[in-house]
């Protein structure tokens, strides 16, 4: 047989406080919950409590290092709302100002564009180095193929979209009517080249059987093309 | 040290005085300048032992400062010059004295001493002037002005009180009701001047011997209070401190009053007198004693009930003029109206938006009163469509009850928070404890989102079905999810427009979505507490919010701030309602009161009390004149916004009531409950032949009939769905919403 089950005694105390604030229908798991924040509480409140009293050189922690501990986390964690008289002048100040007029036929209303959360919440990426100054050490440039949109602000273009392509040179390839986009990882021994003054991604076009098509400056920032296509076109 | 205490007090009590003249004739001042004078010389004979501590610190200097000030008002020279020798102030210690020593110390009090107005009442009205000093300093000064000083023997508390008690209830009948309204406030005064002086084990023995006679509706209040047993927890209590500082109002008739006045003033110790002046508002009217049942019905309220002035402001309830639209001339027979865009009159079902417009209703605020956006083409295009609908709509009444149409969530694990249905039931929104806001199409169609920049491009801008084409089919779904609160969201708004969707949650944010691209446009910081409900005006850019920190702010989509401030309530506010006009914003609030607030001035037009419990939900009729509001104690209350009177309760249901919402004509009111019903009141009958005469008008006496029961039309339970939203579409169908409960 058995012992029956009993309730530890500080849960019994939660649940006749839980009683006494006349909260009668609870779920069981509240009252852990309730205790874990006790517990919490309290071991927060003494250990600030040890730190005021050895700040203090005391030998022992006494009821003002509690009072004081419990005083400043009070305003530090459990603020309440502004007192009424306080509240009382703010809105008499507020309310002195007429409503503002409404201008007429000006689209959706909302406010100046910095209080609004309609920004792109992204930016594209730079490729860290000049090309010229690292022409050995560019590692293998990934071949992504499919339709390139001509807005820069889509997200997809700051990221790599590798698609399987062979690369085998010498295969015909056909170039009518497809765009290939090559981008040139930076070069990896040199990330700690000056941080990125937000140049954005040149996607420039070439193809692999060597013969130089057109560049497609996709973007709006200026770079020269002109010796970086030449060196590729050695490759 | 207890002499200069003593002319704390005295101070207290002699400002106390100014604020309420009505309250007391010559009489009393009589009664109090004596007392300055015996005071004084005490003070006097006491101060010259102890010459020494007339310097006394800086709150007090500011107590003998605003004494002198007082005693100079009223021209008592003598005692003027009395207390400047013995309290050895030097002859020009006013004004520059005054500022400094506040300087010094707390700020705020400098302020106080506002020596222009000379008004030492200004010592309590004008501590809400000074702002300058911190927050904190304010409980400080008030505490010195205004707090409870000590005024007697803690252990001869119990003693005052029983002596009340027994006095009260020897009195005749027809008084003792309206004497018995003193209990109350009186009690937690006093229990909290114990807690506040640090005497625990009398305020202990106190509250236990008296609690129990209370009155039952009060028995939330003190339970919060059995809490408190130490001065540390009455600190962080905003609504306590309120509770403390604001006086508790009470309408009394004169001749009670008298006798109460007679009573106490009789005694030696006018223990309880002090604390009657220092913290109640007895408001005397001349008449008859209230009834019971009459007291009762008005009160329960934080703060008593509501003062005779408070609700004497003219409130323009009626509604706005429609503007003239012209329809186009190919529509359908039925529809043929004539050139001016004013219905037939043959069709009686049309709502008074045609008749009498030519005359401009005495009680509706002027077009132009606050500024409203203008009707564009769309707005124009959906008030025809209004129009039509509104042709089709059934004519409601005793004998022809709405069929109630009810929307259960399920799965929602309890976290179905708010709800809002578009005005033409196209789109229901949720908004969930795990701070998503959903939105759903009621009707067949999906919801689709715009198409992104680049293919708005290509599209042909001049074709018919433009607005079809903007649409991204791709995207198209029956419902669609928003993240971007960081807790529950409590409140929720469609714009009338249907292009903007609200959200108020208990991160104290309230933000704006667009219902073309299902993405969060804007988020409103204000509010820096939990936030418990937002509406959008009925004309679309407004929007109205009220959280946990009590106070109510108006905002216009395209501000990042609040336009209003609407400061008032003792505690949250847990409903706002606009009314018809947009003109008035009406907050019910855990303090049991009911407040309208003009939108254009900001201040406080209407009080109600009446309820018992906490207030969760408003419904302005449609013709503006009556608000209905339900409350935690289950009953509906009616009330007359042009008198500001109640005039109807509606009892029924057994638990908090979360909906209200009346009828396109305003002939039904349902009403929805966490007890799992939907009841429809009788308006009609509720809002026919109200006896307004004048004296009813001029006391606030109401005389309501119990025929609660008469005016039920029907009770409708569902399964275990509590219903936390209702509507009634275009046409008067019931649409309700609940999150079904097992």
């Amino acid at each position: 047989m058995s012992a029956p089950k009993t309730i530890p005694k500080d849960a019994q105390v939660m649940i006749q406080i839980l009683k006494d604030m006349g909260i009668t229908e609870y779920e069981p798991r509240v009252i852990n919950q309730m205790l874990e924040f006790t517990y919490r509480y309290v071991t927060t409140i003494i250990e600030d409590a040890k730190t005021y009293a050895s700040h203090a050189n005391k030998s022992n922690v006494d009821a003002d290092d509690i009072r004081l501990a419990i005083q400043c986390r009070m305003d530090q964690s459990f603020t309440s709302p502004p007192p009424r008289d306080f509240l009382l002048e703010v809105a008499r100040q507020k309310n002195q100002t007429p409503l503002p007029l409404i201008k007429p036929y000006t689209g959706p209303r909302l406010p100046p564009d910095r209080y609004c959360l309609t920004a792109p919440n992204y930016r594209l990426k730079s490729i860290q180095k000049k090309v010229s100054s690292s022409a050995g050490r560019i590692s293998v440039p990934r071949l992504s193929v499919g339709a390139v949109t001509s807005r820069p602000t889509t997200p997809t273009l700051g990221t790599p979209s590798v698609q399987s392509v062979t690369t085998k040179v010498g295969t015909p390839v056909s170039l009518t009517g497809q765009r290939f986009t090559v981008q040139i990882p930076p070069p990896s021994q040199t990330t700690t080249t000056k941080p990125s003054k937000n140049r954005p991604v040149l996607f420039f076009a070439s193809c692999f059987d060597g013969t130089r098509v057109r560049r497609k400056n996709i973007c709006e920032k200026h770079f020269n093309v002109e010796e970086t296509v030449k060196k590729f076109s050695t490759n | 040290m207890a002499a200069v205490q003593g002319s704390m007090s005295d101070a207290d009590i002699k400002t106390d005085i100014k604020t309420e003249p009505s309250t007391d004739g010559f009489g009393n001042n009589n009664a109090n300048d004596g007392r300055v004078l015996s005071a004084s010389p005490s003070s006097g004979s006491s101060t010259g032992s102890n010459k020494q501590t007339a310097a006394v610190t800086p709150e007090d200097q500011q107590t003998l400062l605003a004494v002198l000030q007082f005693l100079k008002k009223n021209k008592l020279t003598e005692s003027v010059e009395i207390l400047r020798r013995e309290a050895g102030l030097p002859e020009n210690s006013l004004d520059p004295k005054a500022t400094e020593s506040a300087g010094a110390g707390s700020g705020g009090a400098a302020g106080i001493v506002d020596l222009e107005g000379g008004d030492v009442s200004s010592l309590l009205s004008r501590v809400t002037g000074s702002s300058s000093a911190g927050a904190q300093d304010q409980p400080d000064v008030r505490v010195v002005l205004s707090a409870y000083s000590q005024q007697g023997d803690p252990t001869l508390y119990e003693v005052y009180y029983s002596d009340l008690k027994k006095f009260i209830e020897t009195v005749l009948d027809c008084h003792r009701a309206e004497l018995s309204q003193v209990f109350y406030p009186l009690f937690v005064h006093m229990y909290l001047e114990l807690v506040y002086n640090n005497h625990e084990s009398e305020a202990k023995a106190f509250f236990e011997k008296f609690s129990g006679d209370q009155e039952c509706y009060y028995e939330d209040d003190l339970r919060v209070l059995s809490g408190l047993t130490k001065k540390e927890h009455m600190r962080g209590n905003e609504t306590l401190l309120d509770f403390r500082t604001s006086k508790f109002v009470l309408r009394i008739s004169r001749d009670s009053y008298q006798l109460l006045k007679r009573h106490l003033q009789e005694r030696q110790n006018n223990q309880i007198w002090n604390i009657i002046q220092e913290h109640l508002y007895i408001d005397i009217f001349d008449g008859m004693p209230r009834s019971k049942s009459q007291i009762d019905a008005m009160s329960g309220s934080l703060a008593g009930e509501a003062k005779r002035e408070a609700n004497k402001t003219k409130v323009y309830y009626g509604l706005l003029k429609e503007p003239e639209i012209e329809l186009p001339l190919d529509d359908e027979d039925e529809e043929a109206e004539n050139e001016e865009g004013k219905p037939k009159k043959k069709k009686p079902k049309k709502d008074s938006m045609g008749s009498k417009s030519k005359k401009q209703d005495p009680n509706a605020p002027s077009q132009n009163r606050i500024p409203l956006p203008e009707l564009k083409d769309s707005d124009k295009l959906d008030k025809i469509m209004y129009m039509k609908e509104a042709t089709k709509r059934i004519r409601l009444g005793l004998d022809n009850l709405p069929s109630v149409c009810f929307y259960t969530f399920l799965n929602a694990y309890q976290g179905l928070t708010a709800v809002d249905f578009t005005d033409d039931s196209s789109l229901i929104a949720g908004g969930f404890a795990d701070s998503t806001v959903r939105v759903w199409s009621v009707t067949p169609k999906k919801l689709r989102k715009v198409k992104s920049a680049a293919d708005l491009n290509l599209i042909d801008k001049e074709s018919d079905d433009v607005l079809e084409r903007i649409m991204d089919e791709k995207t198209a779904s029956e419902s669609k999810i928003m993240y971007g609160h960081s807790g529950p969201v409590y409140g929720i708004s469609f714009s009338p427009d249907r292009n903007y969707l609200l959200s108020s949650s208990e991160d104290g944010t309230v933000r704006l979505w667009s219902l073309l691209t299902f993405t969060c446009l804007v988020a409103y910081k204000g509010h820096n507490y939990p936030v418990w409900d937002t509406q959008f005006s009925p004309y679309g850019y407004y929007f109205v919010s009220g959280g946990h920190d009590r106070v109510a702010r108006l905002w216009a989509t395209d501000h990042y701030q609040p336009l209003r401030i609407f400061s008032g309530h003792l505690a949250d506010i847990t409903c706002t309602r606009f009314h018809p006009n947009s003109n008035y914003v009406a907050t019910g609030s855990s303090d049991r009161t009911i407040r309208v607030w003009d939108v254009l001035s900001g201040n406080c037009v209407r009080i109600f009390t009446g309820h018992k419990g906490p207030i969760h939900s408003l419904a302005f009729s449609p013709n503006g004149k009556f608000l209905a509001s339900g409350a935690t104690d289950g009953r509906v209350l009616l009330w007359d916004i042009g008198h500001g009177l109640m005039v109807g309760e509606l009892k029924g249901h057994t638990d908090t009531i979360y909906s209200l919402r009346f009828s396109r004509d305003g002939e039904i009111l349902a009403s929805g409950s966490m007890d799992n019903t939907v009841r429809l009141w009788d308006a009609m009958k509720a809002f026919d032949d109200l006896e307004t005469d004048d004296f009813t008008a001029a006391t606030g006496h109401i005389h309501l009939q119990d025929n609660s029961q008469e005016l039920l039309l029907g009770t409708y339970t569902t399964k275990s769905t509590p219903v936390i939203h209702l509507h009634f579409t275009r046409r008067n169908l019931l649409l309700a919403a609940g999150a079904f409960n097992p």
